[in-house]
């Protein structure tokens, strides 16, 4: 097991709005502010309101079964797999998106393979991936920021989606995958997770 | 997917380890190789488009929260919220005993609402369905789902009955897009069902796609009415001839007004252009064919391009005047892929019952503002009542309105 080393970050959000209460649940795994620091697990920190409050639904109605979110935080001894958004309203879920929107993402990685960058930029361009998350790929509304996302977790996600195997997305979203070879969605993760806008 | 190992955190500060892992191989395979990514559409000219798919609110929202008084309706109509805080409402179907099914899509639900006269109430009947519908029948409520068909017997008496699962004999599909199925019983008793294109514009990577077909009850006895057809998401039976009228999506990043949804009457056996032709006229300029609008069926009515044509109902009831009576209505979502949004309003086709002559008419509006192309609301399907009101789902309000007339 490896210990986190909690980075002392600048405050990220005015003191005026405290974070809601189940943020700090959320900073366990998805980093200090929603800025994640762990393999495989996304960012949230920056991410559009609207795409924040459907995730959280989504993963609440177990329409998309994220499993660590279920086994990580049993509600009591005799819960049986219940969940860290079992049972959590909505109104909560909106605040919660309202919160982790509002934070600025981490600045990205500088290191970077020239080759794989040049080719992911090249990549994204031509299959249109800003025509939904805009040619900066910050995202908007239900389409999330891509710019400094995690690499692994992009790539995993891209993999899965190519697959058919992600449920409770947009349709639109997995086709645009259809037939990509693997190292182009290589090149793609690593392009977007270096871009600081 | 499988589940991996963790380790419980003990307090904050800790970190625990998670690998994703390997993907499942569990999911089927599609027949055929998928359609490669270019293939979906978008010329050059769309490459600075930022035209997206409209954003939908899967949280609740309450009758007090919705602006009904800016919604618009011919001399004579009221509206009111029916039922509120059911996000995802999309298809109504009539059960027993004052109940009425719901189907959603995202959200993976199916409700129940019970009307007291007064008040509705709900409940969700199943859910973490990959967007499921319903229809109902002979006391049974039918759900289906991309890859679940799922039968609730007698579930007015007995609510809490365990379905039966019939999957295995209706043979669906594997591919999610366009896989969301609008479904009714005919008057023959037989199942209908439509299996959109995967895609955008493409050839289907086999052929169970792009096509209307039906079924007995049971999943026996398939046959396949019509091919070429987009993507269905809405149909119902003339009330006089019997034929079966349905909805169609044209395909995206054609330009702003090509082509257009389209509404039309089936000939069994007939094709309907996709991917080829469009709107029975309109040569598709990627998936090129010879004359590939021979023999094409033609639509009754064009809907509007990217309207996002979406329930169908033929209006029988006694409640609103004559002129209503085995009138088409339509409710449209209303546009993503369109500079100018259009749709995001109910309209009426009347038509000849051989579908000549369709003219196309608003009949409930304002949900959207052409002005400055704001839009709070996108009806979806509608249900004719017992008493001849009119229910219209809102799927992104998640309400449902009653429409009634009186003098």
């Amino acid at each position: 097991m490896a210990f986190l080393g909690v980075a002392m970050l600048a405050p990220l959000f005015s003191a005026a709005q405290k974070p809601p209460p189940r943020a700090a649940t959320c900073d366990v795994c998805h980093g200090p502010n929603g800025n994640s620091v762990l393999k495989d697990i996304p960012s949230i920190a920056g991410q559009p309101k609207v795409f924040i409050e459907n995730q959280l639904v989504m993963i609440r109605e177990g329409m998309r079964d994220i499993p660590q979110m279920k086994s990580v935080l049993q509600n009591g001894a005799n819960s049986e797999m219940k969940g860290t958004l079992d049972n959590v309203q909505d109104s909560e879920l909106t605040e919660l998106a309202h919160h982790y929107a509002s934070i600025k993402i981490a600045k990205p990685p500088t290191q970077k393979q020239a080759d794989l960058y040049n080719k992911g930029e090249r990549l994204s361009k031509e299959m249109r991936c800003g025509v939904c998350h805009l040619p900066t790929f910050v995202g908007r509304d239900q389409m999330p920021r891509l710019a400094g996302q995690r690499e692994d977790y992009m790539l995993y996600t891209m993999r899965a989606m190519k697959a058919n195997q992600v449920v409770g997305r947009d349709p639109n979203m997995i086709t645009s995958l259809y037939g990509i070879a693997d190292e182009d969605l290589q090149a793609i993760a690593h392009y977007l997770s270096r871009l600081s806008n | 997917m499988k589940y991996f190992s963790t380790h419980r955190f003990k307090q904050l500060g800790l970190v625990v380890s998670f690998t994703l892992g390997a993907l499942s191989a569990q999911a089927q395979t599609p027949a055929a190789a998928p359609p490669p990514a270019w293939k979906q559409g978008m010329s050059d000219a769309m490459a600075n488009s930022t035209l997206a798919p409209l954003a939908g609110k899967l949280t609740a929202t309450k009758a007090a929260d919705v602006p009904i008084n800016r919604i618009k309706l011919p001399p004579g109509f009221k509206v009111e919220v029916w039922a509120d805080s059911v996000p995802g409402s999309r298809v109504i179907a009539q059960g027993d005993g004052g109940k009425y099914y719901v189907g959603t899509r995202p959200l993976g639900r199916v409700y129940e609402i019970t009307d007291n006269g007064t008040t509705r109430t709900s409940r969700v009947v199943i859910d973490k369905l990959d967007q499921p519908t319903v229809a109902y029948k002979d006391g049974a409520l039918y759900v289906m789902s991309v890859d679940k068909v799922l039968r609730f017997d007698g579930i007015d008496k007995n609510p809490n009955v365990a379905p039966v699962d019939l999957t295995a004999k209706f043979n669906l599909p594997p591919e999610k897009h366009h896989n969301w199925k609008y479904i009714a019983f005919g008057p023959d008793g037989k199942l209908y069902v439509p299996f959109g294109a995967p895609c955008n514009i493409c050839e289907p990577p086999s052929a169970e796609y792009a096509q209307i077909r039906r079924y007995n009850a049971d999943g026996s006895g398939m046959e396949v009415l019509a091919r070429g057809v987009r993507n269905s998401v809405g149909f119902d039976w003339h009330p006089v001839t019997k034929e079966l009228w349905f909805s169609n999506h044209g395909r995206d990043w054609l330009g702003d007004d090509t082509p257009n949804d389209t509404m039309h009457r089936l000939k069994v056996g007939g094709h309907y252009g996709f991917p080829s032709c469009h709107q029975g006229n309109l040569p598709d300029p990627d998936v090129k064919k010879a004359k590939p609008c021979d023999g094409i069926e033609q639509p009754v009515a064009l809907m509007g391009p990217h309207a996002a044509t979406m329930g169908v109902t033929f209006y029988t009831g006694n409640m609103f005047p004559a002129e209503y009576r085995n009138v088409l209505f339509n409710a449209r979502k209303g546009s993503w892929n369109r500079t100018k949004k259009i749709g995001h309003d109910v309209v009426m086709v009347r038509a000849d019952a051989d579908g000549k002559n369709a003219k196309v008419e608003p009949f409930m509006t304002g949900f959207s503002n052409e002005a400055d192309q704001t839009w709070w609301g996108r009806p979806a399907y509608l249900h004719q009542m017992s008493d001849g009101a009119l229910l219209v789902s809102d799927e992104q309000n998640g309400v449902i309105y009653r429409v009634s007339y009186s003098k």
